[in-house]
């Protein structure tokens, strides 16, 4: 894999760091009147999903991470693997269910997904921005309060538990945003 | 604000400084910006330019800052003088850097760091600046903040302290990572200091600064944490700027940079030395950002 200087850096580039591969999430320059420049960068872990810092003297290389990120629909669960399948090639994936850390009551089958590959192994997925799910469970609502003003717990048929409008009864599909776990609505 | 009051406060800022100055028989100078020889400082490059085409082939450098100039005058008996220029760098990164800026760069006779720290407060006072005046020695403030005893820390033993807050260990030299370690662990650190003097710097980073008990007798100013101006008690004599010329361009040749031929004719023009003088540069325009 190729080498990036600090002078190619820029938000999404993909490194590795520490043996793991990181996406920077910012790069600030600074440069004192008498010294040499750095660069401070953020990243994120892609296999931790933790955030991280790190300082460059400007001008310095590091190694990039054959990352990829590929779209795919999700196909189904056999108990141990999360299978996907790549719409343009068919090839299929089978990703570990540790790689499915809080994504895992948003797949929805048939769903298009982003799936990143690191030397062209699964380490992550990312759900749609809104996923449709159906509420499996909840109290039922109070009558006459049709304007959603105040919400209760539902959990959906991937095991994820959303706040629902009061209004909100079991076997219902509901929108449901996967950045905030919030309801989105009901189309 | 608008353009025209815009305009008319940094017209009225300048006219405060020259108030400031002329009250004390300071006296302003012009020095030449197209310079034959560049700047040897090892991270700071000068912006080249080819002149008289028509006729010879030439280069010319666009002055960084107008020490070197401003020196050949203190050496032949200026007296007190002061100066507000553009200056030009190359290679400028970060937010706060600039390819050409504004500097206000002064000297006094006879004053020490201290002095003109004193009189560098005098001056911000007048020019409406506010707030605690922070006075910390390099080593003080690597102590408070970092709990690092800089100056009795070798390369080796800064290069962990760094590795484990995840900062480069990648240097030729020490004076190198110590500046590092600053602007990433110290300087954060200064944002809440409205004014903050650093002064005594390590040896290895004295620049054009006399060096006195292992300590370099230079200062900067920070506003905010931003660095804003930085000062010296400046060298004497030909011998010792030929030495630190020699230094500075030979880590220029190692790291690949673009050097140049020895300055003779600074040399030549400062062999009667340069009076006990300290001086300093200020940024305006950061000086102005910090201001309310």
């Amino acid at each position: 894999m190729a080498n990036y200087s600090t002078s190619q850096f820029k938000n999404g580039l993909k490194l590795m760091l520490d043996g793991n591969p990181c996406s920077i999430i910012s790069n600030e320059i600074r440069k004192p009147g008498k010294g040499q420049a750095s660069n401070k960068v953020k990243l994120r872990d892609l296999i931790t999903g933790k955030t991280l810092e790190k300082t460059f003297k400007s001008g310095e290389s590091v190694e990039g991470a054959d990352v990829m990120e590929l779209d795919m629909q999700y196909l189904y669960n056999d108990g141990n693997e999360w299978n996907f399948m790549d719409p343009e090639s068919f090839e299929q994936y089978a990703i570990d269910d540790n790689a499915m850390e809080g994504v895992r009551g948003y797949l929805v089958e048939q769903d298009m997904c982003v799936v990143t590959l690191w030397n062209d192994n699964p380490i992550s997925v990312t759900p749609p921005n809104h996923v449709m799910l159906e509420v499996v469970d909840t109290d039922p609502g109070l009558k006459g309060d049709s304007a959603g003003t105040g919400g209760k717990p539902a959990t959906m048929n991937t095991g994820v538990v959303v706040q629902v409008p009061l209004f909100i009864s079991i076997g219902e599909k509901v929108k449901v945003d996967t950045r905030t776990n919030e309801y989105a609505g009901r189309t | 604000m608008n353009m025209q009051d815009e305009l008319r406060r940094y017209s009225h800022f300048l006219a405060q400084i020259r108030q400031f100055f002329s009250r004390q028989d300071v006296v302003e100078v012009q020095t030449p910006q197209l310079l034959d020889t560049p700047a040897t400082d090892v991270y700071i490059d000068s912006i080249a330019m080819q002149v008289n085409k028509a006729f010879e082939k030439k280069s010319k450098y666009l002055h960084t800052s107008p020490e070197l100039e401003m020196k050949k005058l203190l050496a032949n008996g200026s007296g007190d003088i002061y100066q507000i220029c553009q200056v030009f760098r190359d290679n400028e990164q970060g937010a706060q850097n600039f390819n050409e800026f504004t500097m206000l760069e002064y000297y006094r006779l006879g004053f020490d760091i201290h002095q003109l720290m004193d009189d560098v407060v005098q001056l911000l006072t007048t020019l409406g600046v506010q707030g605690r005046v922070s006075k910390l020695s390099y080593a003080q403030a690597f102590f408070e903040y970092g709990d690092i005893d800089i100056l009795n820390t070798d390369f080796d033993a800064l290069k962990i302290i760094a590795k484990k807050q995840g900062l480069s260990t990648e240097f030729e030299w020490i004076e190198d990572l110590q500046i590092l370690l600053f602007t990433h662990l110290i300087e954060p650190k200064l944002e809440n200091l409205p004014l903050c003097f650093i002064y005594d710097y390590p040896a290895m980073q004295s620049a054009l600064a006399k060096v006195e008990d292992r300590v370099s007798q230079r200062f900067e100013l920070y506003m905010n944490g931003v660095e804003v101006a930085n000062g010296y008690d400046e060298l004497r004599h030909a011998s010792e700027y030929r030495q630190i010329f020699e230094q500075e361009t030979a880590k220029r040749a190692t790291l690949k940079k673009h050097t140049s031929s020895l300055n003779k004719d600074y040399l030549t023009a400062i062999q009667s030395s340069l009076p006990e003088c300290a001086g300093v540069a200020i940024g305006i325009n950061r000086l102005l950002s910090q201001i309310d």
